[in-house]
């Protein structure tokens, strides 16, 4: 366990890696605090922190390579682990019998070590771990909708694979979710917080726009979007079943998208142009519904289970 | 409403309804918390209907926060008993968001306080024993400044009461008329002029357990549609979308619970509460009416009538206890400190 008092500095330290670092100098800057460590004590408050502060700051880090990795079973964490392509929340690899194939992301640092660990499904015996050499594998850098994010695309056949059993991929996916979850809803902050400011500051027919009821009552929307996903994320931090975190990630990239819609209206013309830092979150986000299931297809599965079994989940206890 | 006086009697000889509530009103004492937990217990197992039961939550704490402590002693347990309906006496046909403006007059004579005007979508006023009642007392500019409260009796001379019948066809709301209503100053709650106070004090409450209480009623509702529905009847997407709906406003409303818990003071951040709920509710039953629209509009039998009731009931929770406007303008205002509206 980890101290309130330890957990108010971590916070702290947090922001302010967060915001004036990103990418490389922010993987430094988190193994300076000791943010991996937190992260194997206290897994859930560590990962809070960190991604609600990495996605108000729209900064990019290995973070959820080692989040995955630690929920793993990986001691210490290693950001050499091969992320689910976009749109799946399905382990990267999948062997049939001594054939495998990979398809996956992983952030540039992690693309450019010797190795890389897979986890992949079997046609029989369950999931398992691969460790495959770098240089057996495609890679190709990504560019597409958020070149910020410096991900690195993994594809690859192989063959005469060293692995050992997993049965770790729904409590890493769990981990995971919760963590795109924080950095979904701290995008979306910044994101309202900028639309804010504009409100504020703006004025037409001499008057500020936040006077005006149709701006008024989008950003309240908004509010209400991020503070319901907030609330499920909570929850689910302490509620362990796979399904409290697959909700609450569904809803943060609903709230995310929410967020993005009406600041993007209410920041108008300037929030269009690459001049403003609106178009950066935006793209953050739409990315970042993808990666570990993608609202639209968490919901529809929660349908369908509950069809299937006609029972709603489990509310949590008061 | 005999049904709920039953269940609220039975309720409270086991001890149950007096968990939560101050030793000094008749209860036992205990987190308030434990009020959650029944309200869920009694409307999840669809024993009561959370509206009704829900409104000893909003004023049973007015009685104890503002009205004199024998006044209070005496009257809350009855409340909480079942013995008697209470009903809120705040909107009028010229005020309904706008409570500043209110203009039934209060005035003080030698034998007490003269009370004349009209109210409007007074719940259950034709049911109710007592009325916790706001009035203007001040001068008519004097807005949230002259406004006091009172606990009138119903059955007071010069009352009459005029039930509204609503679309979902139930006559839930009233009409009452005040013509020279004696009020004994003894049953003023607060002081003269405190009046907005005791409005703003009991807006919270509004907010936190009894919409527990209808997340709790809401969730049975769902689970009730699923399990009865024909196949196929449910579009997955929709329903899965519901679901974490439901189960956001759950998230919400259960942190709102432990901050009365530890007792802190609530305030405009239950409008979000607020607005979750009311989503929620018209969310499932626009769900439902689609999954069981034969039901709802061919239907003839008890349990049809009731999917009916309840589905046109919920075009409502956009409109009460603030309309989802005025929850947006709460926020926007406290919340996102956007400064006022002109």
């Amino acid at each position: 366990m980890i101290e309130a008092a330890e957990l108010q500095l971590l916070d702290a330290a947090l922001r302010r890696a967060t915001s004036s670092s990103s990418g490389g100098a922010l993987d430094a800057a988190l193994a300076e605090v000791g943010w991996g460590e937190a992260l194997q004590v206290a897994a859930e408050p560590a990962i809070r922190l960190l991604f609600a502060a990495q996605g108000e700051a729209g900064a990019t880090s290995d973070a959820l390579a080692l989040v995955l990795s630690a929920g793993l079973g990986q001691s210490p964490p290693t950001a050499a682990v091969v992320l689910p392509r976009p749109g799946s929340s399905s382990p990267p690899g999948r062997l049939h019998g001594d054939r495998g194939e990979v398809r996956g992301l992983v952030t540039a640092s992690a693309a450019a070590g010797q190795t890389l660990l897979v986890a992949a499904q079997t046609d029989e015996d369950g999931d398992v771990l691969l460790t495959l050499p770098t240089a057996q594998l495609d890679l190709r850098n990504v560019s597409g909708l958020d070149p910020a994010l410096g991900l690195v695309e993994v594809t690859g056949d192989v063959t005469a694979l060293a692995s050992s059993p997993l049965a770790l991929w729904p409590s890493a996916l769990r981990l995971g979710r919760l963590a795109v979850g924080h950095e979904l809803v701290g995008a979306g902050r910044a994101m309202l917080e900028l639309a804010r400011r504009h409100a504020l500051d703006r004025e037409q027919f001499g008057r500020r726009i936040a006077g005006f009821q149709a701006v008024r009552h989008r950003l309240a929307e908004t509010l209400v979007a991020l503070e319901s996903a907030q609330a499920l994320l909570d929850v689910a931090e302490v509620d362990v079943g796979e399904g409290a975190a697959a909700m609450a990630k569904a809803a943060a990239g609903r709230a995310a998208r929410t967020a993005s819609r009406h600041s993007q209206q209410v920041l108008a013309g300037i929030g269009f142009t690459t001049e403003h830092r609106f178009h950066l979150l935006a793209r953050r986000v739409l990315v970042l519904d993808e990666l570990l299931g993608s609202t639209r297809t968490l919901t529809r599965e929660l349908g369908e289970q509950v069809l299937a079994t006609r029972r709603l989940p489990p509310p949590v206890p008061l | 409403m005999a049904h709920l006086s039953r269940v609220k009697r039975a309720t409270y000889d086991a001890g149950w309804m007096r968990y939560g509530w101050p030793e000094r009103v008749g209860g036992l004492g205990g987190s308030p918390l434990l009020r959650a937990y029944l309200g869920e217990a009694l409307t999840g197992r669809d024993l009561v209907e959370p509206g009704l039961y829900s409104m000893t939550e909003v004023l049973a704490p007015t009685m104890i926060d503002y009205a004199r402590p024998d006044l209070a002693a005496a009257m809350v347990p009855r409340l909480l008993r079942g013995d008697e309906t209470w009903c809120q006496g705040f909107s009028e046909p010229g005020t309904g968001s706008n409570l500043a403006a209110l203009t039934c007059r209060a005035v003080l004579t030698d034998d007490g306080w003269r009370v004349s005007g009209q109210k409007v979508w007074t719940s259950l006023a034709q049911y109710a024993q007592r009325c916790v009642l706001l009035t203007r007392t001040g001068p008519p500019e004097s807005a949230h400044r002259g406004i006091t409260a009172f606990f009138v009796d119903m059955d007071s001379p010069g009352i009459s009461v005029r039930p509204i019948e609503t679309m979902h066809g139930l006559e839930e709301f009233c009409e009452v008329f005040f013509d020279d209503v004696l009020v004994p100053d003894e049953r003023r709650l607060g002081d003269p002029g405190q009046g907005w106070a005791v409005a703003m004090d009991l807006l919270p409450y509004e907010r936190s357990t009894s919409l527990w209480h209808r997340g709790a009623f809401l969730q049975q509702r769902l689970q009730t549609a699923v399990s009865e529905a024909d196949e196929g009847s449910f579009d997955p997407m929709a329903l899965g979308e519901a679901v974490q709906l439901l189960a956001s406003f759950r998230a919400r409303s259960r942190a709102t619970q432990h901050r009365l818990d530890r007792g802190e003071r609530l305030g405009a951040e239950t409008s979000i509460d607020k607005v979750l709920v009311a989503t929620s509710e018209q969310v499932v039953f626009d769900l439902i009416a689609e999954a069981m629209a034969a039901t709802l509009v061919a239907g003839d039998d008890a349990p049809a009538a009731r999917w009916r009731s309840e589905y046109l009931y919920s075009r409502a929770a956009t409109i009460y206890g603030g309309t989802a406007e005025i929850q947006r303008n709460i926020i926007a205002r406290r919340l996102l400190d956007l400064g006022g509206d002109a």
